[in-house]
């Protein structure tokens, strides 16, 4: 069996350092591309997040990088989105207007409205419990274990064709979605103690 | 919903770390102190973020401060602030290159407050943490920069609401006044906000045991409460403060130790399928 690759991808925005180390603790050797021709050589594929969608979207349009995921993915790499990384997974987004996602799970981004989450702050900080259906990437992690959130858009509605789990925040949103290979968690595992370790380990087990 | 967040704070100067009363510091110990009283790998159960700030008074060696945060913050998974001196883009940027996921930024909301909006573009606004110094408390209060030393204006209830249209995400404020003294935080400071304040608060300056953070915490309008008392919860301090709070009835969360989760053999290659 060949082995895995793991590398995580650089469109120079994300906290790359975090998953890095996060990815040593449990084992496994990652390594940061910034270049789409390198995407094709990995098993597996992270994709990290932090800022605008919009300017992640431009980013991963112009370097190739959108388009090297999505033939790895269509060759049967493995691919998780962590934050904005889970939104890019998406359709599109209306952060700093309109802008197009990877379309590797049908859905869309939106801003948290005032209403949804009760008049809580905006951005969402903090722990929330999830909530998941027994797959594979919450596999040995105890329901309603706290991850780490900093987001203020959030998936809207996914179709029935993938899995989420949930947490809430004023009221239920998405906490993690995922469609066969492709996966994304709006929380930040690196950030997330044992419990996002533990999924982490999960991700990398995925493809097996 | 959301749990309430305890954040440990750590001062470094550019080669220790430091102990902060009324703003005034004093130094505690290299980073080998720090690892030997806080194994932060195995205590970051018992916190939900780290903050580490560069309060070296003089010119700031960023090299030295984030060696310094590497190696505190190694096996620790766990959010990270960091700041200090931040005046430019490309220093906000390079923090959060370096493990950051936030950056504290205090003296150029008042004086490059454009940088606000910079970082937030391309960091997004909930990468910014806008921290606010006060002196005195709610009765006769001043904001106060640069490490506590610049007045910026005692009309501080409309300064916070000027600084309230600025991107960024949470706001911490810190009352110098109790700051290191452990006598409890400055509540007071709340009552500074206008009702339609919306960013998430943090509470920092004074707390030195557990019931000040569950004190802090039972606000409506606390998210989190931040510690920067370095001596007060050495050993396993933080762990029995945590345990504190809850059972005061604070939703503090439980976390999965990091050292719970078993490392794979790398990459799988020696392992059978």
């Amino acid at each position: 069996m060949l082995a895995q690759r793991f590398g995580i991808v650089d469109i120079g925005m994300g906290n790359l350092f975090s998953v890095v180390s996060a990815m040593e603790q449990i084992g496994v050797e990652a390594t940061t591309v910034n270049s789409a021709d390198q995407i094709g050589s990995y098993t597996h594929l992270i994709l990290p997040g932090v800022g605008s969608f919009r300017e992640a979207s431009l980013r991963l349009d112009s370097t190739g990088i959108g388009e090297a995921i999505r033939g790895s993915v269509r060759d049967g790499a493995c691919l998780l989105g962590i934050c904005l990384g889970m939104q890019l997974l998406g359709s599109s987004s209306t952060e700093d207007g309109v802008s197009r996602g990877l379309g590797l799970i049908d859905f869309e981004v939106d801003r948290f409205d005032s209403v949804e989450v009760g008049g809580a702050p905006v951005p969402h900080v903090g722990f929330s419990r999830v909530s998941a259906e027994p797959v594979v990437l919450f596999e040995g992690i105890p329901n309603r274990s706290p991850f780490y959130f900093v987001h203020s858009y959030r998936v809207a509605e996914v179709t029935e064709s993938s899995w989420c789990a949930h947490a809430e925040y004023g009221s239920r949103f998405i906490a993690a979605v995922g469609l066969e290979r492709v996966v994304g968690a709006q929380f930040h595992p690196e950030k997330s103690q044992g419990q996002g370790l533990r999924l982490l380990r999960n991700f990398a087990m995925m493809g097996r | 919903m959301k749990s309430p967040r305890l954040i440990f704070t750590l001062l470094f100067d550019g080669s220790s770390f430091m102990m902060s009363r009324n703003f005034r510091l004093q130094r505690v110990g290299g980073v080998e102190w720090l690892t030997r009283n806080y194994r932060f790998a195995s205590v970051s159960e018992a916190i939900d973020e780290l903050m580490i700030l560069d309060v070296s008074r003089g010119v700031r060696d960023r090299t030295a401060f984030l060696d310094a945060v590497r190696e505190v913050s190694r096996g620790s998974f766990v959010p990270l602030s960091l700041g200090g001196g931040i005046t430019d883009l490309e220093d906000a940027l390079l923090l959060l290159r370096s493990g950051a996921d936030k950056v504290v930024i205090n003296t150029s909301l008042w004086l490059h407050p454009g940088l606000i909006e910079q970082v937030a573009r391309i960091a997004g606004e909930q990468a910014i943490i806008a921290s606010v110094d006060i002196r005195g408390g709610c009765e006769a209060s001043e904001v106060m920069m640069a490490n506590g030393s610049t007045p910026v204006g005692n009309d501080t209830g409309d300064l916070l609401g000027r600084l309230g249209h600025l991107p960024f995400g949470e706001l911490m404020l810190t009352s110098i006044d109790r700051d290191g003294t452990g006598m409890g935080l400055e509540m007071g400071s709340l009552e500074l906000l206008d009702s339609s304040f919306s960013h998430p608060v943090i509470l920092a300056g004074g707390v030195g045991k557990g019931e000040h953070i569950a004190d802090g915490l039972a606000d409506p309008r606390v998210t989190a409460v931040a510690t920067a008392n370095l001596l007060n919860f050495v050993g396993d301090g933080l762990a029995r403060a945590r345990e504190d709070v809850r059972s005061r009835g604070l939703d503090l969360c439980v976390h999965l130790p990091a050292q719970s989760v078993a490392a794979l053999s790398v990459n799988f290659e020696s392992e059978p399928t």
